[in-house]
Parts: C-alpha cells; sequence; structure tokens
C-alpha cells in the first residue's frame, strides 16, 4: 500500500457520497463553464477575418435612426476607402413567427462581397444576386434550419417598413462568424418604399489597417455640423456599443457565476466537513500511531482536492466537450455561434477547482490539527 | 536490557479544567517500569490509570512532574517529536481495536511503516511476521468487518508491533471481547512480555490482570500499594 492508495481508499469509502460530491462539483462547473462562454459570447463577439478592415458608420443620434444616402459618394471618395454598402436592417417577420431568428439586411450586392469577403458562395449564386434584385442571399445555419435552397421563394413582413417582399434564394453562404443572416439588394427596398434616399448604416471596406484611424476620423468629420452627424467606428467597437445597450449583463452573469461558485464552496466544504469528522476517530488513531498534523492535513486535501478536481474533469471537460464538438450554433437556433471554451474559461473552471479543493479542506484540517488524540479516541463512531 | 528502568515517572501530575473545576486525575505519581515487564494497571473507573497510560505512550501531557521512557522525558518533545517518537517507540492495543475498514488486515499492520523509510520488500517481510506472530497470515487480505472481533484485536496487536516498539501500550485491549477470544489476546500479549516486550496494560479485570508480572492499583489518582 501507498500514500496514495490509502488516500483514494478513504476518499471511495463512502461512495455515494463520493459520487454525489464529484456530480455536484461537475454540474457546477458545468454551469459556470457554460455561464462564462454564454458571457464571452455576448461580450466579446465573434469577428470574421473581414473584421479588422471595416468600419461601419451610423447615426451619431442613435443608430434607430437612419443616415441620408447622398453620404455615400463623400464616403467613397475619402482615402483609404475600398467599397461602401449601406446595410439597413429590415426587421422582417418570417410566416408567423414572433420573433425571427435571422437577421435580413438590405444591401448593394455590387461592393458588398469586397466587404464581406469571409462569406463563401459560388460566383454562379452571387452573380444571380447581383442581377435579379429580388434574390437574397442566406446563411447555412438559417438555410438548414429553415430547408431552405437555391430557387425559394420566401416572404418577410417587415416590422419597420410598411410592406412584405418576397425574395427569392440566389445561394446559401458560409464560412462567416455568423451564418444565419439573409442580404437582399437595396435597390428592391427602395423600390418598394417609394425611395425615400435614406439607409439605416454604411459598411465600408478599408484598404488596410493602417487606413482604419484615418477613414473613420475622416468620415466623422465629413458630416460634422451637418444635420446627419455620423459616428464610425470599426466593427468591433460597433459591435461592442451594441452589446452595451442590452445593460450591464457581465455584472448580470458574473453574479450569477459568483452565486455558483459560493454555493459550490459551501456544499463542497459541508461535504468534506461531514467526511472528515466521521472520522476523527480514525484520525486519532492516526495520530497516535506517529503520523502528523502536515500529513494528515495532506491526506485531507488530498482527498478534498482530489474529487473537486475529479468534479472539473467531468463538469468543464464535459462543457469543453459539447461546445467543442457539438453544434451549439444548431441546438440553439444560432442564438450562440461560436460557443467557444477559451483556454482563459478552462483555466478559470479549474482554478474554480482548485480553490475549491482547498477552501474545502482548510476547516476540516483545522480541527483535526487541534484535535488531541485522546479526544479523538473518544469519539463515537 | 530485562531488569533495566524502561520507564521512569516522577512526581507525575494531571489535572484537568472541566468548565470551571480543576479534576486531579493523577496526582504526584512516581514509579519505575522495567524493561519486559507486563505491568497491569488496576482501579476504578476514573482513578486515572488510562490518563497514566497515555502519558507514557505520549498521547497526552502531564500538568508536572516527568516522564522518561528509554532515558527520553516525552513532556519534553513537541508535536512533531512525540510523533515521531511514538512512531518508533510504542505500539497501541485498543479497547475498540481501531483498524482503519477500508483497509485490510494486511493494509492495516502496514500503516504505521508508511511513515518509515522501509522499502515496500522490507516492509512486506515485516507485516508478514507481525501477521505470523498474531496467527493471522492467512486472514491477510480480509477487511476488518470479515473477522471476528478476537481476530480484529490480534490485528490490532500486529500493528502495535509491526514496527518493533519496545513499549506496547494496551488500554482495556479485552474489553469488547469474549472470554475465549480475551484469554487468546492475553495469552498473546503475555508471550510477548516474556519474549522482553515491555507490556503496561489497563484493565477493569482481575482475570485479565493476573496474565501481568505485576499489578498496580490506581484510586483517585495516587498509588494505592
Amino acid at each position: 500500500m501507498t500514500i496514495g492508495t490509502f488516500i483514494l481508499k478513504n476518499a471511495l469509502r463512502n461512495k455515494r457520497r463520493a459520487t454525489l460530491s464529484i456530480l455536484s462539483v461537475a454540474v457546477s462547473l458545468f454551469l459556470l463553464t457554460t455561464l462564462l462562454v454564454a458571457l464571452r459570447e455576448l461580450t466579446v463577439p465573434p469577428e470574421g477575418e473581414g473584421a479588422a478592415l471595416r468600419v461601419i458608420v451610423r447615426s451619431k443620434v442613435s443608430i434607430a435612426n437612419s443616415l441620408p444616402a447622398r453620404q455615400r459618394p463623400i464616403i467613397e471618395r475619402i482615402p483609404g476607402v475600398e467599397a461602401v454598402s449601406p446595410f439597413s436592417w429590415f426587421g422582417g417577420q418570417f410566416k408567423d413567427e414572433e420573433a425571427t431568428t435571422f437577421g435580413q439586411f438590405a444591401v448593394d450586392p455590387r461592393t458588398f462581397k469586397k466587404i464581406f469577403v469571409e462569406g463563401k458562395i459560388s460566383p454562379e449564386a452571387y452573380q444571380l444576386f447581383e442581377t435579379d434584385r429580388q434574390a437574397c442571399i442566406v446563411g447555412r445555419i438559417t438555410a438548414d434550419k429553415y430547408k431552405f435552397k437555391p430557387g425559394d421563394r420566401i416572404s418577410l413582413a417587415s416590422t419597420i417598413y410598411p410592406v412584405t417582399l418576397e425574395f427569392k434564394i440566389a445561394g446559401i453562404y458560409s464560412g462567416s462568424v455568423d451564418d444565419r443572416n439573409l442580404f437582399f439588394n437595396d435597390k428592391y427596398l427602395n423600390e418598394s418604399i417609394g425611395d425615400p434616399g435614406e439607409v439605416g448604416t454604411w459598411w465600408i471596406k478599408v484598404r488596410s489597417a493602417d487606413d482604419m484611424p484615418h477613414v473613420i476620423s475622416a468620415i466623422n468629420h465629413a458630416f460634422e455640423n451637418t444635420a446627419d452627424e455620423v459616428r464610425a467606428e470599426s466593427e468591433r467597437a460597433f459591435q461592442l456599443s451594441f452589446i452595451s445597450m442590452m445593460g450591464n449583463i457581465k455584472l448580470f452573469i458574473g453574479s450569477i457565476c459568483t452565486v455558483v461558485v459560493f454555493t459550490l464552496i459551501l456544499v463542497a466544504a459541508s461535504t468534506m466537513s461531514m467526511a472528515i469528522r466521521e472520522r476523527f476517530r480514525e484520525l486519532a488513531v492516526l495520530k497516535a500511531l506517529g503520523f502528523r498534523r502536515r500529513e494528515l492535513f495532506t491526506f485531507i486535501l488530498a482527498e478534498s482536492f482530489g474529487l473537486a478536481m475529479f468534479g472539473a474533469l467531468l463538469g468543464v471537460g464535459g462543457a469543453y466537450c459539447l461546445y467543442t464538438f457539438g453544434n451549439i450554433a444548431h441546438m440553439t437556433n444560432g442564438i450562440f455561434i461560436t460557443s467557444e471554451v477559451t483556454p482563459k474559461i478552462l483555466g478559470a473552471g479549474f482554478l474554480v477547482a482548485s480553490s475549491l479543493g482547498i477552501i474545502s479542506a482548510i476547516a476540516p484540517a483545522i480541527a483535526v490539527a487541534r484535535m488531541s488524540v485522546v479526544n479523538g479516541l473518544k469519539t463515537l463512531d | 536490557m530485562a531488569g533495566e528502568n524502561i520507564v521512569s515517572i516522577r512526581n507525575l501530575s494531571k489535572i484537568y479544567l472541566q468548565g470551571e473545576i480543576n479534576v486531579t486525575a493523577l496526582h504526584n505519581i512516581s514509579l519505575d517500569i522495567q524493561s519486559g515487564e507486563f505491568l497491569t494497571l488496576m482501579g476504578p473507573s476514573g482513578s486515572g490509570k488510562s490518563t497514566l497510560l497515555h502519558i507514557i505512550a505520549g498521547i497526552d501531557r502531564p500538568t508536572g512532574g516527568e516522564c522518561r521512557v528509554q532515558s527520553v522525558d516525552v513532556t519534553r518533545l513537541n508535536e512533531s517529536e512525540l510523533a515521531d517518537w511514538r512512531n518508533q517507540n510504542v505500539g497501541f492495543v485498543f479497547q475498540t481495536f481501531n483498524l482503519i475498514p477500508v483497509l485490510t488486515a494486511y493494509e492495516n499492520v502496514e500503516l504505521p511503516l508508511l511513515l518509515t523509510r522501509l522499502g515496500r520488500n522490507q516492509r512486506r517481510h515485516q507485516v508478514n511476521t507481525a501477521l505470523e506472530l498474531v496467527g493471522l497470515s492467512e486472514r491477510a487480505h480480509h477487511l476488518p468487518r470479515q473477522l471476528s472481533g478476537g481476530q480484529e484485536q490480534r490485528v490490532a496487536i500486529a500493528r502495535a508491533l509491526v514496527t518493533f516498539p519496545s513499549l506496547l501500550v494496551a488500554d482495556e485491549p479485552t474489553g469488547n471481547l469474549d472470554s475465549q477470544s480475551a484469554h487468546d489476546v492475553l495469552g498473546l500479549l503475555q508471550t510477548l512480555s516474556r519474549s522482553g516486550k515491555t507490556v503496561i496494560m489497563v484493565t477493569h479485570d482481575p482475570k485479565a490482570a493476573a496474565f501481568g508480572s505485576r499489578t498496580i492499583h490506581l484510586e483517585k489518582g495516587e498509588l494505592s500499594n
């Protein structure tokens, strides 16, 4: 027998309790990992390869305010700008769905492919998208969900404009970080609503990353002191400001995480205390046989740490497998796209488990250290 | 070694604080125990016999006086030194056996050796020798719950012997045994004493005390003869 075998036998002496302890740690850490993944997904939006070269321009007043279409040639003339496309939220309802799970945007197909470089689609399909005003392209996730295929016709009733538009699916794109959206020709939208000369936002591609700061500055400056002042920013900054509109989601999820961890520590500490308390007599015998405080503390710590880490392997490891190998975008109807368990999240999960193992061992270890052999031997089994 | 004092106690006292009341468990005890002796401590409940045994074995500390075991004043050792000293010099046999229920007889006996630097083969040799001595070689891989009370106590004796301690202390080792098992265990302790091991045993039972080479009576914390 080795010390390791001794610790293992002690840890597994009450198999039901050990199993339940491990499962409670595993489930809690799975939940914690899930919350951290969700938090990351919501606060660190996924970036496509083209995002680094994209600038989003919106009304300085509010994203709900539209911009005049006449701004486009002014933006196009700014040095460093490679392509400009309108990007207008259509807000369409599909069939009788209350909340449609894919976004629809009116864009300029001629310039859009230069801006949306990560979206992969067959040249024939894109050509049809460019030439047929009613054509649209749909992301793979949405196409799979609704079983759309090229050639299908779908109707969307806008909740923003007083129109219902019928679209012909020209092709299915994939390869972007969010293959859910539907893009259609902005001219089709303009014709349908009487050409008001407005767009929602501008989507811009700059030539190089070096051009980003001065393009952003030039656009902001170009419309300063006009009736339609704009706010130009990188795509990432735009997404983050968009997320901030949801409120302090970081604080909200952070609070839930804290509660999960705190509850987990209480449960684990209580379990370890019970497990050790019922072995006081045995621990007193070990003391009598010559085991020192530090050795008994090592036994308790190893047992507690082992149970916590085994729970972490199941919980955090399970979450890693699910979010890495599972089709989360499909399972969540496309609400979560990347669901990435980053090394930082893995580290956080195992750090919590380690802390749990250590903290829950402290109280029983102190009790054992204070226990005299004589008093320990008097403890009833 | 036979005939030399292995334990030498001078003016030993122990006072417990129970609530706000001082309770004298031992008062001014002086005693010598010779190597190879089988000393039995008798007395009514609360007479201090177990306390005396605990102090000699280094698991309790006196309030005053001196307790030398093999010339080492155990009252002056710190917690860690005392633990090492116990491991090397004292074997314990308890009334309720106190075997670890999840370990086999072999593993229970091996337990004190985990603190030594012995290799696995040497440990195996010592454990097998100890189990042979108590006649339980064939039960080595049984768990305590698969053994009778008498067998459990013999395993406990094997555990006490496995480090070759100079002193064996037994606190009412037959208190939980039937008469036959008690007789076997006492016979075993007597044999060990005759082979040179010093045994100190606390008992209520005059029949058990008769196995010893000397009996000391305690009453109200003092030696009565």
